[in-house]
């Protein structure tokens, strides 16, 4: 266990956060169970008063929340220098078993929240608010999710040993058989590469067609195609090096922090993308974070060619 | 912007912090005094810890330790020709220094031994050595905090080594040792190897420890296996080890410290919890007036935030400023004492500016959030109130 003041601020922070979850959840049970906007008795009247609350608390937590993953991610590189072993973000999530799924269910929570939020400003828009169930309904969800990544973050916090020797992400992210990895290897790249394009033309055929939910599908399946491509291959071109698969070494200094904007451009145009099923002025901005997520990856691999005139 | 921050409504929410003066006085004062001490401390803690990493910076890569059940030996000179035949090591020197217990003034000086023609493993010994005046083998060099407890025990030109025997060693003090942080060279008295074996009763052969220099900083690792390999019976520190037991060192002082001061947070809290739950009669009648011409709930919420946020980012900049005049400006009186220590020989040392911005977000995090958290029930309360109930 260490006690550093990172650490001890990320713990009071939980805390806080579970006090006013357990508040909000509370609200939101009673909410989902009685509210019933037909009735005019007094207590849907304290019910919709309550909904002020617990949607208050959730957006409290959402705005606090999205600084707080990126202070948790510059913790892990600060951490990365007492470790023994570690030499960025991943080694430090390889300390522990649940590193790996701790990391997941953050970015997943910080999608869920924002959901949230989209859910709640087209619901406060209309009088008649026609997704006030749905949203506690998925807040009820969003709890149980939430206090499983504090509580794991807690564990993970908890059982780190100093002088225990962790990976570095170069074994993690290596092509042997037993990194974490060692599955999306078997890809070949260019069948990678064309899929990640691919994916990006059909974002902007849908864009074009103002399809909402190819365009959703799109942005979901992107998600995933951009974190594997940047992992397989995007990635090397940062580093330019071609044995280098980490996805937290980017966010260090040495590559002047571009993986905070890699990730957060990639967070920007996936989320909004998905978000036009609620919204439809969401998606110019979604295409342009897209857009210039591509442009940089791609940027990269070009600066890359020029320099040397060989591919990696 | 003005689609996200509603300029009209700012302008109210001044307004009516203005209008409730005192109390809004009274939490920021507190809550400006806590983000002060608490940026404070951090302050002073990563300047200490950079000057020392300085330091450390400055030592060769690997120190060479001989270890007999468990404890700290002296370690055979021989041993460097044989380290030095390690591909890869650059120097070796063998060490002779300790720590001198001046019985008069309770404190313990530092003895560090050189040689003088030998290359130096420290820039600040070489220093010495290459001075204009030279180094003479017979004198003593000392700290500046050093001299002044000599001077108070009227040691003005000399200073009297007490032996392993009980005999005494006079030995003039030459002149004064510099290095560039205090830190490293208040408590020094440096003397030549010789003079150092007969204070301690120490044979030739031996020596404190050995220090080893390398010049890629990617073999480190490879020598040093190699050096705990060849003699078992040692205990082999590379740099790394120490920048990190330093850094776990402060962070575990500063963590402490934090976790007191949850206390403090904690009941900043309930303070805030309860000023903002109690509203005067005019406050009510302002709800009271703004429901009545037709703001929502949400609308007074929304104020009420903006209010909170005026008070929490003013609070948290003034504390943090406050804070780096406090530090940087005057040098932190009172608080640095914590880290200083209870010697009688206290280092004075200087808190050289660093702009360390990690922890500036950490303190954000530890004020404003606490702080907007403690508001939400108490501003929902005041928002939910009927316009008809309050009016009345």
């Amino acid at each position: 266990m260490i006690l550093s003041p990172e650490i001890l601020t990320i713990y009071i922070l939980n805390f806080l956060f579970f006090v006013f979850g357990l508040i909000a959840l509370n609200l939101s049970v009673k909410i989902y169970l009685k509210y019933d906007k037909n009735s005019s008795e007094p207590i849907q009247y304290t019910l919709e008063r309550q909904s002020y609350l617990a949607s208050t608390i959730i957006k409290y937590i959402f705005i606090v929340k999205v600084p707080l993953f990126l202070f948790f991610i510059f913790t892990l590189d600060k951490l990365s220098n007492v470790l023994s072993g570690a030499m960025c973000g991943a080694g430090v999530l390889d300390a522990t078993d649940y590193g790996t799924m701790l990391i997941t269910l953050k970015v997943l929570n910080i999608y869920l929240f924002a959901l949230w939020l989209v859910l709640n400003t087209e619901d406060v828009k209309h009088e008649n608010q026609p997704y006030i169930k749905i949203k506690f309904a998925l807040f009820i969800v969003l709890f149980a999710l939430f206090l499983s990544e504090i509580l794991i973050e807690s564990y993970t916090f908890y059982n780190f040993e100093i002088d225990k020797l962790v990976s570095c992400c170069g074994t993690l992210y290596s092509s042997t058989s037993d990194s974490i990895v060692s599955n999306i290897f078997a890809i070949d790249n260019k069948i990678l590469v064309s899929i990640f394009y691919a994916n990006f033309a059909l974002i902007t055929f849908a864009y074009v067609f103002k399809s909402k939910y190819m365009y959703a599908i799109s942005n979901l399946l992107f998600i995933v195609v951009s974190i594997v491509s940047l992992i397989m291959f995007f990635g090397t071109y940062i580093y330019e090096l071609p044995s280098h698969h980490c996805p937290f070494c980017y966010l260090q200094s040495d590559y002047y922090y571009v993986g905070y904007l890699l990730y957060a451009l990639l967070f920007m145009g996936t989320f909004n993308g998905i978000m036009v099923l609620f919204k439809d002025d969401l998606f110019k901005l979604s295409l342009i974070s897209n857009l210039l997520f591509v442009i940089l990856v791609s940027g990269y691999v070009v600066v890359y060619f020029l320099k040397n005139g060989v591919f990696l | 912007m003005n689609k996200y921050i509603n300029l009209y409504l700012l302008e109210y929410s001044i307004n009516s912090l203005l209008r409730q003066k005192y109390k809004n006085i009274f939490i920021t004062t507190i809550l400006t005094f806590l983000i002060f001490i608490l940026s404070s401390m951090f302050f002073i803690t990563s300047s200490i810890k950079n000057e020392l990493q300085f330091s450390v910076e400055s030592l060769p890569e690997i120190t060479v330790q001989k270890l007999i059940s468990g404890k700290h030996y002296d370690i055979e000179v021989d041993r460097v020709n044989e380290i030095l035949s390690i591909t890869g090591v650059n120097d070796a020197t063998a060490r002779v220094w300790g720590y001198y217990y001046f019985v008069n003034a309770g404190v313990n000086f530092t003895l560090v031994g050189i040689e003088q023609f030998e290359k130096q493993y420290k820039d600040s010994l070489q220093n010495l050595v290459d001075s204009s005046k030279g180094f003479d083998e017979s004198n003593a060099y000392i700290g500046q905090g050093v001299k002044e407890i000599m001077r108070k025990n009227y040691f003005k030109e000399y200073f009297n080594f007490i032996l392993p025997d009980g005999s005494l060693k006079k030995i003039n003090i030459g002149g004064t040792f510099k290095s560039d942080t205090n830190l490293e060279s208040n408590d020094v008295i440096v003397l030549s190897k010789e003079n150092m074996r007969s204070i301690y009763g120490m044979s030739e052969e031996y020596a404190t420890d050995i220090v080893v220099k390398v010049a890629n900083p990617d073999e480190v690792a490879t020598v040093a296996a190699k050096i705990k390999l060849l003699y078992p019976d040692t205990r082999v520190i590379t740099k790394n080890d120490l920048k990190v037991s330093y850094q776990n060192i402060f962070d575990y002082k500063s963590g402490v410290f934090l976790a007191l001061f949850i206390v403090s947070l904690f009941t900043f809290f309930i303070i805030v919890f309860d000023k903002a739950s109690g509203l005067s009669s005019s406050e009510r009648k302002e709800i009271g007036v703004l429901k009545a011409i037709g703001w929502s709930l949400d609308d007074v919420l929304k104020e009420k935030f903006y209010e909170g946020a005026l008070i929490s980012v003013f609070a948290y900049l003034l504390g943090v400023f406050l804070a780096l005049g406090f530090v940087y400006g005057f040098g932190a009186p009172l608080l640095r004492d914590i880290f200083s220590g209870y010697s009688e020989l206290k280092t004075a040392f200087e808190l050289p500016f660093v702009l360390d911005v990690q922890t500036m977000v950490l303190v954000f995090f530890l004020s404003v959030p606490i702080y907007i958290a403690s508001i939400i029930i108490p501003s929902w309360r005041v928002a939910s109130m009927d316009a008809d109930e309050v009016m009345r």
